[in-house]
């Protein structure tokens, strides 16, 4: 019984999941127990029922209205992404007036340069793997800066 | 005229990953439009998974229409977070991640006692095998199949007298099917105690299903013994004979 | 670390295998090392005269090309672009379609990658190591040069 405790749980464990002699043992065990043998039977007989139950009762709802209220729902409360703040952490001694324009779809922070105007640009700040990269986006193409502090 | 800005495109100083399977690959991409403001894209990756995040969450919150909310609210969360999504793991795994904290969460809201929520493994719950007649009745023969989709139709009552734990773990297990290590990390959790409250889960659907197929296999059992049609070949009637040939005499 | 993050509006990802192309889809490149520094009278290389607009935003007042290779760059396949200081970076063709191309930029030395899509007349400008002493080095490709 004692062993039995020990084992009961690793029935049911997929290929990979016990440590090699920890599967030998089990393999052992469930040869000599009748009553761990049969737990293990009704184990994989009824693996994947909870599953499939599930998904049928969820194949079996209409899903029709479900994409249209996430939509809509979606719509009503936009991502909101702290532009002000990242705004005041960034200012740039090229940005002599910062106009930042919330586009319909998302934020995107227009910088219009000095001398002229004529150059509007994209200034993007971005993180992946904890790095942060400068994007300046402009009509001739992306210019890509690590995330070290540039300006004066 | 001034030039025309073209929104940035790309992702930039991201760590290679190891290479995505087809499906990845083209939910990632679902995801990088969805990123973008594409509507059309967050509808697919919805339409994708609604109904795998719906049976997640039904299994775990057990109600139907608090698991349409909450799978909703999963959807609406990462279309919130899309922006923060690295790409570290797969979207759906994102998904279902928060899908699984919500309907945890709304469960623990209704939730009154704490008191079956056992996980560690003792003598009394090794009693009660039931000398594996579910593998009985549920072995390899075809008809058998017939039983299978009947203790389908049980599992949502089966499921209900589980303690959410167990549910949950059970819930993830199969729908999502995570591994010990998966369940353990998203649940926030040692493997062992993933073995344990599996082993909790398993033992008490196997005592409701038991309930229900021992009156089916006795059924069963007593249609077959029925009397057929005779046929004057072995009983049971053997095989069909070829067309042509005739029946000895 | 505390991460901070914009989503901008038109960020589209495009991956490797999504969107097949022609076999014989090899577009031409020209790829230059240049070096940005802070310090000394603001320059800028002859060379890089049709960089002008999109470097001026930058820091950096001095800019000189450092090297200079032409090649024509097939769907998938890498080319390395050697750097001051023995490190290398990987340009690698993705997708083309028409006149618009995504290119990876890939800097072996920090393990990181950038996907970026441009039109034929734009430039890619990214940042290959670290300032040191004020300076830069950055690549910059031209598809169709």
């Amino acid at each position: 019984m004692r062993d039995c405790l020990r084992f009961a749980p690793m029935i049911g464990a997929r290929e990979g999941e016990l440590e090699p002699a920890e599967a030998r043992a089990l393999e052992a065990h469930l040869a000599s127990c009748p009553g761990c043998r049969a737990f293990a039977a009704d184990t994989a007989a009824t693996d994947g029922l909870v599953g499939e139950a599930l998904l049928a009762r969820a194949n079996a709802r209409d899903f029709a209205p479900f994409v249209d209220q996430v939509m809509a729902r979606a719509g009503a409360g936009r991502a909101r992404g702290g532009v002000l703040a990242w705004l005041s952490r960034h200012r740039r001694a090229a940005a002599a007036t910062l106009v930042p324009a919330l586009a319909a779809l998302a934020f995107i922070v227009y910088v219009r340069l000095e001398g002229g105007g004529r150059n509007e640009i994209a200034l993007l700040e971005l993180a992946s793997e904890g790095e942060v990269t400068m994007v300046l986006q402009t009509a001739d193409g992306p210019v890509v800066l690590f995330g070290e502090e540039h300006g004066s | 005229m001034p030039p025309r800005v073209i929104p940035f495109q790309g992702l930039v100083n991201f760590r290679p990953r190891a290479p995505v399977s087809p499906v990845e690959a083209e939910d990632l991409s679902l995801v990088s439009k969805a990123r973008a403001g594409d509507a059309d894209a967050f509808r697919a990756l919805v339409v994708r998974f609604q109904r795998k995040v719906y049976a997640l969450a039904l299994g775990i919150v057990k109600d139907p229409d608090l698991a349409w909310d909450v799978a909703q609210e999963a959807f609406l969360r990462v279309h919130g977070h899309l922006a923060e999504f690295e790409g570290k793991s797969s979207f759906s795994t994102w998904l279902f991640r928060i899908a699984t904290h919500l309907s945890i969460d709304a469960v623990r809201r209704e939730r009154t006692s704490r008191k079956d929520d056992i996980d560690d493994v003792e003598e009394a719950d090794l009693a009660g095998g039931g000398e594996g007649i579910l593998s009985t009745a549920l072995g390899n023969d075809p008809r058998e199949n017939l039983l299978r989709r009947e203790l389908a139709g049980q599992i949502q009552a089966a499921l209900e007298t589980l303690p959410e734990k167990h549910r949950t773990i059970l819930v993830l297990r199969e729908v999502e099917g995570l591994s010990y290590e998966e369940l353990a990390e998203r649940l926030g959790i040692h493997k062992g105690t993933v073995m344990s409250r599996l082993f909790h889960a398993r033992k008490k659907m196997q005592a409701v299903l038991r309930r229900y197929a021992g009156p089916a296999l006795a059924r069963r059992a007593g249609e077959e013994e029925e009397p057929g049609p005779e046929t004057g070949g072995p009983r049971g009637g053997g095989s069909p004979r070829p067309p042509g040939e005739r029946a000895e005499e | 670390m505390i991460r901070t993050s914009i989503a901008a509006a038109a960020l589209v990802a495009t991956l490797a295998g999504a969107a097949p192309a022609p076999a014989h889809a090899e577009v031409p490149v020209r790829v230059r090392v240049i070096k940005g520094a802070r310090q000394g009278p603001a320059s800028l290389d002859p060379r890089l005269e049709d960089l002008r607009r999109q470097l001026s935003p930058l820091a950096y007042l001095r800019w000189e090309q450092v090297d200079e290779r032409s090649f024509d760059l097939a769907l998938g396949k890498p080319v390395f672009v050697d750097l001051p200081g023995g490190d290398s970076v990987g340009v690698t063709l993705q997708e083309r379609r028409g006149d618009t191309v995504t290119i990876e930029v890939a800097l072996a030395a920090r393990n990181t990658q950038s996907r970026l899509t441009v039109e034929k007349g734009q430039r890619i400008v990214h940042q290959v190591a670290p300032e040191k002493g004020g300076a830069a080095f950055f690549l910059t490709v031209t598809a169709w040069p």
